[in-house]
């Protein structure tokens, strides 16, 4: 555990609602975003995009673009001095396409201009000879078709083989689920600004999750050293996973290479849409059967995911939803198959719940399922099964930390339910602005779901974090490289730093490349691993700090504590008593460290091991309203229990939440990406919908606080499991209000009336 | 984008001359169309005759006691007008239905009149679509159509109109107020929109370099009782999956007089005539309502994903005649 002073007078500590430095410059409009960037002297770099999901390029003919005024350069794969491919965690994907394009949006060349109209006429005249070819585009077809990759069209089979899986209760329920193509939908478009260097290095600005990665890729890439990439953090506006992967950043280091000027790239809103990876969408199979109580006897469930045209992170997304496919529950007897296939759709990867989404929709069906067949009730059956500290996963992993589940079922179902439909204000009705909705005719459904997920990476990942701290009379200086991405981490740096060294003021040095790697923000890892390397390092500052008093008093300092903001001692007869300020006047302390968590190991044959850090799960309870004759409904209510550790800022873990039920609902009800032969048909905000405020349901929250054993300060990440039984708890909810089956996310007003639904 | 020229005159003569003048050039009310369109490249416009400085931004009585819109005016200050939310609110409510605030307040009326269709397929400037490139097919018949239309399409096209202000226009008989190069001219809104049938890409009556001028809405005391209702997949800010405008004319239990208009559901604002005419004269109940829908939507040519909109146009429509007769 953590040593946690109690320094009650220094404001802005663990546990308060500090507020964000980023804050009020957001909210003002004063934040400078990725897209702000600028250098005098700046070209703009625009991206050619294939038109086919599948084609042999027969010939690519630039010399058109390059006649056109005010283009610098044309550059396609024959132009990269290094390794041509790229990718988050394998390097299956060309940065350009050079013989074969994979997917709609695959980059062919790219322009750089001293216009983006320039560079759009650029692009438009470079002349690309597609041969177009059949594109494998059904992912149940992928693995027994002829690959579309060297690496074949299977990017991982992994198999969780328990207990025996044959064993059989009398109570058994099967259903199959589909879940669609949901976008992460940030607000902040990619973009990024390149500038060569003296040394023949590049310095790049951009928005991204994980600078460290994207250093490495666009340094083989380019050939140059890893030390010759200096990467910092331009402002990000929203990631959700969509920033793992690199998107401009190769394509601009090389035109800055190729130009000697700085680069800007700015991808439009469907340029964007284009150019990341999605959540991939699932085709699921599951049956339970249980005892006739309900308790769970067999688990089985086939999981098919489709990645697209590049690996990304699909490896792990199976590995994730295939662990945690029969949710928080014990079952002893089970069989998970996952497979995630290549395909020539667009590439997906990481988003907000990595896998635990797409099952915990098909796993929180059933379980509603087998309540029915069981005669209990849903809240009910799932205490019966909830998994508990000592109970094992289905990888054969013994649950060590801290599990809550049943205490989030239990706090979730206790919070008060929303007043009658008919006395509620007629915007929050069906309908929304529309008013289109009247009361009489609204029918009320609440569902019940409960989710759960890993933090952090898995199956033997060494994963670190390294933060520098740097305190000088009082002032704290906090370098680490994690990419603040929305989610707050700044403000857990500065609350970190002000716990563990008593003073109040903390600068954050810009996040960049300059110090080691800090990992990607994502996997709900930053607040653990780097919060855990701030905590470290602000410790490792405070003993300095300590020893030097203790020296120029010729004491030990193990009498010597930082108590209120000030340093003082055990022994009351030291009388020292120094604010932290005028303990050491003139005397910089500077450490610089690396946090690991323990240990893992990678799944065996049989999908066993010990392979995951600390687990976090969650409950919702929604209540939705739905006016049947006219397909429409509104989410009315989401109440929701987390298992959050520690909250470290309450404020932002109910940001957290909120914006998580947000993108949950989106899966629920509109957000899906429609694919016609692989091209996305609704690359825009006008006909891809996310949630508008009129959508979001009022947000009850309950903070369940269990330290977690081994975590800094007793914290889980908390970005990811609001996002996971959101969706399932409102899916659960319209098939209560409605009678409908409803076996694919999302939900549209023709499934659950008009009848056209089933 | 492609380069494109800017010209705003103060002058509606200047505007008819600068139009009639430049090959490819076009007007531009609001922006909030077009300019959307030529991002995407399906508008490539040489000049744009921005023509929000003609004196085209007013509300005016008429003399019968009707209203006459200017085709300047901004959606926002039309829906907020005193005379338009009582005498005819269900256009009020439509055209606060459509867009978000900041649209609405570029959005002009004139603009609104010729929006164009959010058709994926018309959209994408990779696709074939007969409205953009004549003659090079439509994919939305066996493709994606899940918002497309159920009526007055032909094999050609099958895209909606997404205007939530035209239905209302539609149900009040509107007549739009033209200068073409031949001279001005009155067109009934019921003569305005062409459905498709062989020639998707002509989408209206209007003459090459039309500048609508102006937008009437006879005098008719009963559309004080009128009514907005609109279907979509989300509470604010997208467009209709099947809306209705209705007015109502009761006395003593029985329909004196109707209008009802179709939004999402057609290539053009849809007047639902076959089910006014079976209501006229009859009592006003539901079963009569339920009946007059089913004579207007037996018509109807669902495909496979957009059955949905024949009960949701039917429901809608019933239930504002029945709100209709509660309020009367």
């Amino acid at each position: 555990m953590s040593d946690i002073a109690t320094t009650h007078a220094t404001k802005g500590t663990i546990g308060e609602n500090a507020s964000r430095p980023d804050g009020g410059p957001k909210v003002r409009g004063e934040f400078a975003f990725s897209g702000d960037l600028w250098a005098d002297g700046m070209l703009w770099g625009r991206t050619l995009r294939s038109p086919h999901p599948a084609a042999r390029i027969i010939a690519i003919d630039i010399a058109a673009a390059l006649r056109i005024p005010g283009v610098h350069a044309v550059v396609t794969a024959a132009d990269l001095p290094a390794s041509v491919n790229y990718g988050l965690e394998w390097r299956d994907q060309p940065v350009f396409a050079t013989d074969v394009v994979r997917y709609v949006g695959e980059p062919v060349a790219a322009v750089a201009a001293d216009h983006p109209e320039a560079a759009r006429q650029a692009c438009e005249a470079i002349d690309v000879q597609y041969e177009p070819q059949v594109p494998l585009l059904d992912p149940a077809e992928a693995a027994a078709a002829p690959p579309i990759h060297p690496d074949g069209n299977v990017f991982r089979q992994l198999t969780i083989r328990t207990g025996d899986p044959s064993a059989r209760g009398p109570i058994v329920v099967e259903g199959a689920y589909e879940v669609g193509m949901q976008d992460q939908a940030f607000m902040g478009p990619e973009a990024g600004l390149a500038i060569p260097a003296d040394d023949g290095g590049i310095d790049l600005i951009v928005s991204t999750q994980w600078l460290h990665n994207d250093r490495l890729q666009v340094a083989e890439c380019l050939g140059l050293a890893p030390e010759k990439v200096r990467l910092s953090l331009g402002g990000v506006g929203g990631a959700f996973g969509a920033r793992e992967d690199v998107s401009l950043q190769i394509h601009a280091c090389l035109l800055a290479q190729r130009t000697a000027r700085p680069i800007k790239i700015v991808y439009s809103r469907e340029e964007s849409f284009l150019g990341h990876v999605h959540r991939h969408p699932a085709r699921i199979w599951m049956r339970h059967s249980a005892e006739a109580d309900g308790r769970l006897v067999s688990f089985e469930a086939r999981i098919l995911l489709d990645g697209g045209a590049y690996r990304s992170s699909s490896y792990h997304v199976v590995a994730n939803a295939t662990c945690f496919s029969a949710g928080p529950y014990k079952v002893e007897n089970a069989l998970a198959e996952g497979i995630g296939v290549r395909t020539n759709n667009p590439p997906c990867g990481a988003m907000r719940g990595f896998g635990a989404v797409q099952v915990c929709f098909a796993h929180e069906a059933q379980m509603d399922k087998l309540a029915e067949a069981c005669g209990v009730d849903p809240v009910e059956i799932r205490l019966r099964n909830a998994l508990a500290t000592g109970d094992r996963l289905l990888t054969g992993q013994v649950i060590e930390g801290t599990l809550p589940v049943a205490r989030v079922i239990r706090e979730a179902a206790a919070l008060p339910l929303p007043p009658s439909p008919e006395i509620a204000d007629p915007m929050t009705r069906p309908g929304g602005a529309g008013r289109t909705a009247d009361a009489a005719h609204v029918r009320r459904g609440i569902g019940f779901a409960v989710g759960f997920k890993n933090l952090m990476y898995a199956e033997g990942y060494m994963d670190g974090s390294a933060a520098r701290c740097r305190l000088s009379d009082g002032l704290a200086t906090v370098t680490c490289a994690a990419a603040e991405v929305g989610q707050g981490f700044v403000t857990l740096a500065q609350q970190i730093a002000r716990t563990v060294l008593g003073v109040e003021d903390v600068l954050l040095a810009p996040a960049d490349t300059s110090i080691g790697s800090a990992g990607s923000s994502s996997a709900s890892r930053q607040t653990w691993m780097s919060g855990g390397a701030v905590e470290k390092a602000c410790q490792a500052v405070r003993a300095a700090l300590l020893q030097h008093v203790a020296d120029r008093h010729g004491i030990d300092p193990a009498q010597l504590t930082i108590t209120d903001g000030r340093v003082t001692s055990t022994d009351a007869r030291d009388s020292i008593d120094l604010a932290v300020a005028d303990a050491a006047p003139g005397v910089v302390f500077e450490e610089e460290v690396e946090y690991h968590h323990r240990i893992t190991h990678p799944l065996d044959d049989d999908g066993q091991g010990d392979a995951h850090v600390s687990l976090v799960c969650a409950a919702h309870r929604a209540v939705v309203d739905v006016d049947p004759d006219l397909g429409l409904i509104r989410v009315v209510q989401v109440a929701t229990a987390q298992d959050v550790g520690r909250a470290l800022n309450p404020l932002q873990v109910l940001g957290q939440i909120e914006g998580g039920i947000a993108q949950g609902l989106g899966l629920a009800t509109m957000e899906e990406l429609t694919l016609r032969n692989g091209r996305i048909l609704n690359p825009s905000f006008t006909d891809y919908l996310i949630p508008t405020a009129l959508d979001m349901p009022e947000v009850l929250a309950t903070l369940v606080e269990e330290p977690e054993p081994g975590a800094p300060f007793g914290a889980k990440g908390v970005g990811e499991p609001p996002t996971i039984s959101s969706t399932p708890a409102i899916v659960a909810a319209l098939r209560a209000a409605t009678g409908k089956a409803l076996n694919r996310v999302p939900v549209r007003p023709q499934d659950i009336a008009l009848g056209d639904g089933e | 984008m492609k380069e494109f020229g800017y010209e705003r005159p103060a002058h509606p003569t200047d505007a008819l001359a600068m139009i009639a003048g430049v090959a490819g050039a076009r007007f531009l009310g609001g922006g909030t169309n077009l300019v959307d369109l030529m991002k995407l490249g399906v508008e490539t416009p040489a000049v744009l005759i921005d023509v929000t400085a003609l004196p085209y931004d007013f509300v005016t009585d008429d003399a019968d006691g009707g209203l006459r819109v200017g085709s300047g005016t901004r959606n926002s200050d039309l829906a907020a007008h005193l005379a338009v939310r009582r005498r005819y609110p269900a256009l009020a409510q439509a055209v606060l239905a459509g867009a978000s605030g900041q649209l609405r307040n570029m959005a002009t009326v004139g603009g609104n009149l010729l929006q164009r269709t959010r058709c994926p397929y018309f959209q994408d400037v990779t696709k074939p679509c007969n409205k953009r490139v004549p003659d090079s097919g439509c994919p939305a018949r066996d493709g994606e159509h899940h918002n497309l239309a159920i009526l007055g399409g032909s094999d050609l096209c099958i895209a909606t109109n997404p205007s939530d202000m035209a239905v209302a226009l539609a149900a009040f008989d509107a007549v739009v107020f033209v200068e073409e190069p031949a001279g001005p001219r009155a067109v009934p809104i019921a003569d305005f929109y062409r459905l498709p049938a062989d020639e998707p890409q002509r989408e209206t009556t209007l003459e090459p370099g039309a500048l609508i001028t102006a937008v009437a809405l006879p005098a008719l005391p009963w559309a004080a009782n009128s009514r907005y209702r609109k279907a979509r997949e989300r509470a604010s800010y997208s467009f209709a999956i099947g809306s209705v405008a209705v007015a109502l004319d009761v006395a003593d239990g029985m329909v004196r007089d109707v209008r009802i208009a179709l939004g999402a559901v057609a290539p053009i604002p849809w007047r639902a005539y076959r089910a006014e005419q079976s209501l006229r004269g009859q009592p006003a109940t539901e079963v009569a309502f339920r009946e007059a829908a089913d004579a207007e939507l037996e018509w109807a040519q669902p495909l496979r994903d957009n059955r949905y909109k024949v009960p949701l146009v039917r429901n809608l429509m019933v239930r504002t005649l029945i709100e209709l007769v509660q309020a009367s």
